[in-house]
């Protein structure tokens, strides 16, 4: 049985949501606040498989709560569900440390589906080694191995966790390696997002990405800027 | 600091600039013209135009960047209002299409959708009760009221909407003739309603509210709401009125609404010739809200 945390100050949502989760089987937990969240995940002995995370909460708002618990190194599979549709709201969402977003209202056959995937995925994490049908999925370059299955960058003796978000962004460069990729091409394939959005948003994203992978952050190698277009990743430059 | 904060200080800090110079350009022109009458005096004028004209110009650039973001957060708060129950419902009804329901939770989830069906109805009604008493020309249907029966009435629609205990509001009912004001009543509805649902939403876990109803003077009634609440910052009684408005307090948990309640009752009030005001002592401290109208003659 996994254990979801329901963090939604809307008493009616999350008892909905609740009573879903457990006719699939899940044992959910509701938290009406971002403190109760922190305090729940934080200090908990069990641990929580997936946190469904609504952004307007009274006192601490969602995104304060995913990049409180990415701090304190708490990598939780979080899906923030937000009323501001806006994609500016879904980066700052995934800046923050977030694994998915849903805008409300939401399709509840999704929703579903959605903490689903999570939750697989959570396990193939657990499982070492990886399951037979998962394809090994690491890419190693210079000295440093991306570990897609595990959500890990090792590089110069440290390892970093990464989020799905930021996993989903290096799958993308080193699929396209030594090609400028463009920001559009960034916000539409790797995020779904088509809107006429803040692509600079993206660019915080790389600052991330390049404090795992550079020796200098501020001298990038391998994830360079192109200007005027977007990044290039070159594993051997 | 936000966008528009760094965008108020900048403002501030050209027109802070601008006027320097203005002023030094001036003593300038005094001292070179400072024995010909005529060129002095038009110059000081026309400076001092230059001077008053920044000065009011930034003013009201300040102004409309600050009702802006108000704009904002209504747009905001709005948007969670409407989005809010919509999801809800479509999340029962969903459940409903897909599972097997007992009776027993389907019952439950049809009382669900009718609260959320009317916290929607109520965001909608606010905000065209908004755009109605935005409009100056408009006319009001005028008929005795009794304030005292009319209070009783939205006492009983306030407990049952919130769910509360009878004792939870407390009315300290005017003995003696009725109190009769004349106006619309469905308006002066909307007034007692609004300001109470305040103070029921502004009091936290134990809501402990008293209405009185009284005649401070021979011509005048008032509806007196009190609750002890969170309170109000004593800098921001008067501005709670504004269209937008929210009361903003450190340690304040966020509280959900549209910023318009107030401004309805505000408009309703002077639309009867009357008037309503706010006291408290501050932060967690209660506040009391008064509703003046003039007595109808009997």
């Amino acid at each position: 049985m996994s254990r979801v945390l329901i963090v939604e100050d809307e008493q009616h949502i999350a008892d909905g949501l609740r009573y879903n989760l457990e006719a699939e089987g899940h044992d959910a937990i509701i938290a009406a606040d971002g403190e109760r969240a922190l305090a729940l995940v934080l200090e908990e002995r069990r641990p929580f498989d997936v946190v469904i995370l609504d952004v307007m909460l009274p006192g601490k708002n969602g995104f304060t709560v995913a990049s409180e618990l990415r701090a304190a190194g708490q990598f939780v599979p979080i899906l923030i569900l937000t009323a501001r549709g806006r994609a500016e709201d879904v980066l700052k969402g995934f800046e923050a440390g977030a694994d998915d977003y849903l805008p409300k209202p939401f399709e509840l056959s999704i929703l579903i589906a959605r903490v689903n995937g999570l939750l697989r995925r959570r396990r193939w994490n657990e499982q070492d080694p990886p399951p037979a049908e998962s394809p090994v999925d690491v890419f190693t370059f210079a000295g440093r191995t991306l570990d897609f299955g595990a959500m890990e960058v090792r590089a110069s003796g440290k390892s970093y966790r990464l989020t799905v978000m930021e996993c989903e962004l290096l799958r993308f460069l080193v699929k396209k390696a030594g090609q400028p990729v463009s920001r559009r091409a960034i916000l539409e394939e790797v995020w779904g997002l088509d809107e006429g959005t803040d692509t600079r948003a993206i660019d915080n994203f790389v600052v991330r990405l390049r404090r795992y992978i550079e020796d200098r952050p501020a001298a990038p190698k391998f994830l360079q800027t192109v200007r005027g277009v977007g990044y290039r990743f070159v594993p051997q430059p | 600091m936000t966008r528009r904060q760094k965008a108020i200080t900048f403002f501030v800090a050209l027109c802070v600039l601008l006027v320097a110079a203005a002023v030094s350009l001036n003593i300038g022109w005094i001292l070179i013209t400072a024995r010909q009458a005529t060129p002095l005096v038009l110059g000081i004028i026309s400076f001092a135009l230059i001077i008053a004209g920044l000065i009011v110009y930034t003013v009201f650039l300040v102004l409309e960047i600050k009702r802006n973001e108000d704009h904002d957060t209504f747009i905001n708060a709005v948007t969670h209002e409407l989005k809010t129950p919509i999801a809800s419902m479509r999340l029962y009804l969903q459940t409903l299409q897909s599972r097997d329901v007992d009776d027993k939770r389907r019952r439950e989830f049809y009382d669900i959708m009718l609260a959320d069906a009317d916290r929607l109805h109520h965001t909608v009604e606010q905000v065209l009760k908004a755009g109605a008493v935005a409009q100056k020309t408009r006319s009001l249907a005028r008929a005795p009221v009794d304030m005292g029966a009319l209070t009783r009435e939205c006492v009983q629609l306030a407990l049952t909407r919130h769910h509360l205990d009878a004792d939870a509001i407390a009315i300290q009912a005017h003995d003696g003739h009725p109190l009769v004001v004349g106006g619309d009543p469905e308006e002066l509805r909307t007034v007692i309603s609004n300001l109470l649902d305040n103070a029921v939403k502004y009091s936290g876990e134990a809501v402990r509210v008293t209405v009185s109803v009284a005649a401070p003077a021979p011509d005048t009634v008032w509806v007196r709401v009190e609750d002890r609440g969170v309170g109000i910052p004593r800098k921001q009684l008067k501005r709670i009125f504004k269209r937008f408005y929210r009361v903003q307090a450190r340690g304040l948990r966020q509280i959900k609404g549209t910023g318009l309640g107030l401004y309805i009752v505000r408009s309703i009030a002077r639309a009867h010739g009357g008037r309503v005001f706010a006291h408290s002592e501050g932060e967690g401290r209660g506040a009391t809200f008064t509703l003046e109208l003039p007595r109808l003659a009997s």
